[in-house]
């Protein structure tokens, strides 16, 4: 057991051994005094906290070492002290927010006017956004404020007279905040990832035999339909296992893999925008846990009721295209993730089945998953093995789903 | 609907918790048998009696700290300081113990309990009995804090607070103890961290507390009459939690925020909303927020200067006419 | 543990004693956990895997032990910021405690509160207060609680001879008796307000017992370092508490063997006290009485042995645990286990 020189006081940093009380090759026991140490503030002796030889004294009289530096060694049959305990790194960005507990800090607004206009009047926060989003000078109008300072008042009276006036049949509607923020992202993912895009055809089959089963019942008793979207999910995070790649994120020159799965869910609020709930520990769930989370997550989304925590720290996003019978989406990834997987439109089809008797001819209801992946983090081969391996998951799995 | 006053509004939010939760227990100095220095209590003792409503010696650490001990074992009580200015006498049970025993225990430790005092000025008690203090119980992390200003929130909000399984700090202004309003009958609860808007316009947002709330709802009437200036009020009601959203919608609406305080000028209340609209509003502001509050000087006691210090309407309308020139 | 048959050496028949063997065991057991456990922590701490400070109760084990074995489960302790004797004595884990100590996720409070806040609502340790005087005021609650209950519950509160002159006591004392409170305050006085002897800074002799009277309590001082003594005292202070019959105010004479706290060698003590008090240690005087009462040597080692194994094995499980996962950071401000205060 390495003996160490201890912390006396909260803010001491250091200490002088002063007198060894043992030598090199002495027994030593459990509770006698090895040595003393002094510091700024005290002097004070250190009793032994192990039994056995003292094998080698590494500080000597006199020096002085910084907190938890070795000072001897004593051989007590045990093993070197422990190496501290392993703490994965996390990322930092669950945290970055905590202080000011939102996710709306105000983003620098990248706009070409000045701090001023042409007759030397202030040009406030709101009117030199709304002058740049709308790509108009401020000589354009007069101002009604103090010494003809031009107001929000007066950019936005503005705006609306060119657009009542105007006679070609246009209309400016400037960008809300939530379109703001998802072009801005939009726009940085695709040219941070190099997007590729992987689509696979499922047949969901046994998917919804599982779902008729139970889908009277659970509708009857939720409130909400049990859709194709949870069992996706489930399959993914059974396959992801398998898959460490794609439950990452990607860094400069890393990938940073992740043990849990915490799921995005991509809701569209009403044609308004796209939020992002995260599903935490989705591996952890059962079907029915994920159809109640989506939904609760969902209602809570288009309700402006989610809380940061729940936005944050997803490791995969899955957006749900096919509502409206889409055949195959390119999605954009949801940054850092690796990836991101659309389910489109679930359509009944004629397949070609085999089977011991020979091929024939089904109908079946199939739909389309379709994968974008960050092709510096993973390679295609890659992703088309996982997009085979969920779709023989859905295909094949003997699903049943519990209705509590 | 009946009309109370302020004061009566307290007694019957009290009478009301305690009638439909037995667990609800109320100790304070002459709360009982005097019905309250401020009258605020009366009628409790002969509803409830000695054992549920208890008059304590002058003893701020150990009331609070009896309402500790007692949220802790099963109880929900309810514990007033007379004076706010006193709760300086045992800040250590609320900042240094309540605030925080559920976090230091990981969430054992449960303190459903209410702290009710008499706060602010206006009453020309001088400078140790006039404080307006809720900012300082907006900075203690694990403490809630509710100020009404309207005898209907009072009843509304105590009765949230009361419900609340947190400590909450409710802060009543005693110069609004005569006022009147409309106060809904039977149960009526509120909800904590909800402002209200209780006048809506196009020009600016006005924020206010307490008794700064019917004060800058006559000034906004006299800007509005003479200045055709349009403002929208906002009744915090709640520091913590706080209305950030209503707040933050309002005044992307107007493009300018006023806040009314009557803390003393440094780290009042304003000041933290102030710094949040400048973070997360920078691109919808107009023009600067102005902060209008009481000077950061002790109270004077003499009528006159009390009324210059603490805002009152003409200040208000004046502060707020010259924002705007 | 049997009495063996034929076994000529104690001195007292145990059957008709007012304690009884069952209970010494306990009181034995109970010491022996304390003693063992702070001895760890404080190796704990000079191996840098017990960080910032705490305060150990070595040498007032006997005081922790009496009482926690008057007590009934369902009683409530509130204790200072020397408080891991009466958390452990309650019932509370060693792993708990020793993970806590050592800001671990098995840390009876995860990891959040640290030694001088240790905690066990669900054996009645009510918590570990380091705001001196704070915890007497609360104690007071806890009784008013369980008088307006009916329950019959007890809370005994603990605090040091420090105590005795700042506000909150006065204020508790007088609040406790003037509503005859179920609660038994105990003061363990170990001669040091931290690094100044009491009798300094102290208007009467015995900091406690000569202000019971202020209070209209009776002045009950005991020697804290004899377990069965305390226990008796206690015993009947908090059965005459359930009956209805008010507080009590007990002056437990005792002494540390460490210093305040880890930072202090206690130079401040005049030579020869702590050698003198050392002999009077309460763990070492107890095995003897057991002993001289009878126990065969063999058992009581036995036991004693027992107590170190959970102790080692405590001290191992602690150290295989994690630290707190960031997450705990922003949980369990409020009710609904958040920390938010805005929307």
């Amino acid at each position: 057991m390495n003996v160490i020189m201890p912390q006396l006081g909260e803010t001491v940093e250091e200490g002088t051994v002063s007198i060894w009380h043992k030598k090199v090759g002495d027994i030593v026991v459990s509770g006698e005094n090895l040595f003393d140490v002094s510091t700024d503030k005290v002097e004070m002796e250190i009793p032994a906290s192990t039994s056995g030889e003292l094998l080698e004294i590494l500080v000597l009289e006199g020096e002085t070492v910084a907190v938890g530096v070795t000072l001897a060694i004593i051989d007590d049959g045990s093993k070197a002290n422990e190496v501290s305990v392993d703490i994965s790194t996390k990322s930092e960005e669950n945290f970055s927010n905590i202080d000011n507990q939102s996710t709306n800090r105000s983003k620098i607004a990248k706009d070409k006017i000045g701090k001023r206009d042409s007759l030397g009047n202030p040009l406030s926060p709101v009117v030199r956004r709304l002058l740049t989003d709308n790509n108009i000078s401020p000589d354009e109008m007069s101002g009604s404020g103090s010494g003809g300072r031009i107001t929000r008042g007066d950019v936005l009276a503005y705006l609306n007279n060119n657009v009542a006036n105007s006679n070609n049949g246009q209309k400016v509607v400037p960008f809300d905040s939530i379109r703001k923020l998802t072009a801005e992202h939009m726009k940085r993912s695709k040219s941070t990832s190099p997007h590729v895009l992987q689509a696979i055809e499922v047949d969901y089959f046994s998917v919804n035999r599982a779902r008729s089963v139970v889908g009277e019942v659970w509708k009857a008793q939720h409130g909400f339909s049990l859709t194709y979207l949870p069992f996706i999910a489930k399959a993914f995070c059974q396959v992801i296992k398998e898959f460490p790649r794609i439950n990452a994120h990607v860094l400069d020159e890393s990938l940073l893999l992740f043990d849990k799965v915490n799921l995005g869910i991509a809701v569209d609020l009403n044609f308004q925008g796209l939020v992002v709930p995260v599903i935490k520990n989705a591996d952890d769930k059962s079907v029915a846990e994920l159809a109640k989370e989506i939904w609760s997550l969902s209602e809570k989304a288009r309700n402006k009721k989610l809380l940061p925590d729940e936005m944050t720290g997803g490791t995969y996003t899955i957006s749900n295209s096919g509502a409206f019978g889409s055949l195959i989406t390119a999605p954009v990834i949801n940054q850092p993730q690796v990836a991101i997987l659309s389910t489109d439109g679930v359509k009944k089809k004629p397949v070609v089945l085999e089977t011991d008797m020979g091929e024939s001819i089904a109908i079946r209801p199939v739909g389309v998953l379709a994968q974008s992946f960050d092709h510096r983090a993973i390679d295609g081969a890659y992703s088309a093995a996982f997009l085979k391996r969920i779709k023989d998951y859905l295909q094949d799995e003997e699903w049943n789903v519990s209705l509590d | 609907m009946a009309e109370l006053t302020y004061r009566e509004a307290v007694a019957a939010a009290i009478a009301q918790e305690m009638r439909r939760d037995e667990n609800v227990v109320f100790l304070g100095e002459d709360i009982g048998a005097a019905g309250g220095v401020f009258k605020t209590t009366v009628g409790l003792l002969d509803e409830f009696g000695p054992l549920r409503v208890r008059d304590t010696p002058i003893s701020e650490q150990a009331i609070l700290g009896a309402a500790m001990g007692a949220a802790m074992t099963g109880l929900r009580p309810i514990a007033e300081i007379m004076f706010s200015d006193f709760l300086a006498v045992c800040w250590d049970i609320v900042a240094n113990q309540m605030a925080k025993a559920r976090y230091m225990t990981d969430g054992q430790v449960s303190l459903p309990l209410v702290v009710r005092t008499a706060n602010g000025g206006g009453s020309r008690f001088g400078a140790q009995h006039s404080q307006s203090v809720e900012n300082w119980a907006m900075t203690i992390p694990g403490i809630k804090v509710v100020a009404p200003s309207t005898p209907a929130d009072v009843k509304g909000l105590f009765a949230a607070a009361v419900r609340d399984d947190n400590p909450v700090l409710f802060f009543e202004q005693k110069s609004l103890y005569a006022s009147k309003g409309e106060v809904p009958e039977g149960d009526h609860v509120e909800e904590l961290g909800k402002a209200k808007i209780l006048r809506e316009g196009d020009d600016l947002t006005i924020v206010a507390l307490a008794l700064m709330v019917p004060r800058a709802l006559e000034a906004a009437e006299r800007l509005e009459k003479s200045d055709g200036i349009s403002a929208t009020v906002i009744d915090l009601r709640s520091l913590v939690p706080l209305d950030t959203q209503t707040i933050l919608a309002e005044v992307a609406k107007t493009g300018r925020m006023v806040t009314v305080e009557e803390n003393p000028r440094l780290c009042g209340w304003g000041a933290e909303i102030s710094s949040i609209v400048a973070e997360e509003m920078f691109y919808e502001l107009d023009g600067p927020i102005v902060r209008i509050t009481t000077p950061h000087i002790p109270l004077a006691s003499a009528d006159h200067l009390e009324d210059m210090m603490i805002p009152s309407v003409q200040r208000i309308y004046d502060e707020i006419r010259r924002a705007f020139s | 543990m049997a009495k063996k048959p034929g076994n000529k050496s104690f001195e007292v028949d145990l059957a008709n004693d007012d304690i009884g063997e069952e209970v010494r065991i306990n009181l034995f057991r109970l010491q022996l956990e304390c003693r063992h456990v702070e001895q760890r922590a404080n190796d704990l701490f000079l191996q840098n895997l017990i960080k910032g400070t705490s305060h150990l109760g070595l040498g007032q084990e006997a005081i922790a032990a009496g009482f926690a074995g008057a007590m009934e489960s369902d009683d409530y302790t509130f204790c200072t910021y020397r408080g891991h004797n009466h958390t452990l004595a309650r019932g509370a884990s060693m792993t708990g405690i020793l993970g806590e100590l050592m800001g671990r996720e098995c840390g009876l409070l995860g990891g959040k509160g640290g030694s001088m806040h240790l905690t066990s609502v669900e054996h009645g340790a009510m918590g570990s207060y380091a705001i001196i005087g704070a915890h007497l005021p609360i104690a007071v609650g806890a009784a008013w609680s369980s008088q307006y209950r009916g329950s019959s519950q007890v809370t005994v509160c603990f605090f040091g001879d420090g105590t005795t002159n700042i506000g909150a006591f006065h204020e508790a004392l007088n609040m406790a008796k003037i509503w005859e409170l179920p609660v038994v305050f105990v003061c363990e006085n170990n001669l040091y307000m931290e690094y100044t002897p009491i009798g300094n800074v102290t208007a009467v002799e015995n900091p406690a017992a000569d202000r019971a009277s202020a209070y209209g309590l009776e002045s009950i001082i005991v020697d804290g370092n004899d377990a069965d003594e305390v226990y008796r005292v206690a015993k009947k202070a908090i059965t005459k508490a359930r009956e209805g019959k008010g507080p009590s105010l007990i002056e437990a004479k005792t002494y540390r063997h460490s210093g305040h706290s880890r930072a202090d060698p206690g130079d401040y003590r005049p030579d020869g006290e702590l050698e003198s008090w050392l002999e009077r240690d309460p763990v070492k005087s107890y095995r003897q009485r057991l002993i001289d009462f009878g126990f065969p040597k063999e058992e009581v080692d036995l036991l004693e042995q027992e107590v170190l194994n959970r102790v080692d094995e405590a001290t191992e499980t602690a150290k295989k645990s994690s630290p707190p996962s960031e997450e705990a950071i922003v949980k369990d401000v409020w009710a609904d286990g958040g920390s938010s205060w805005r929307n």
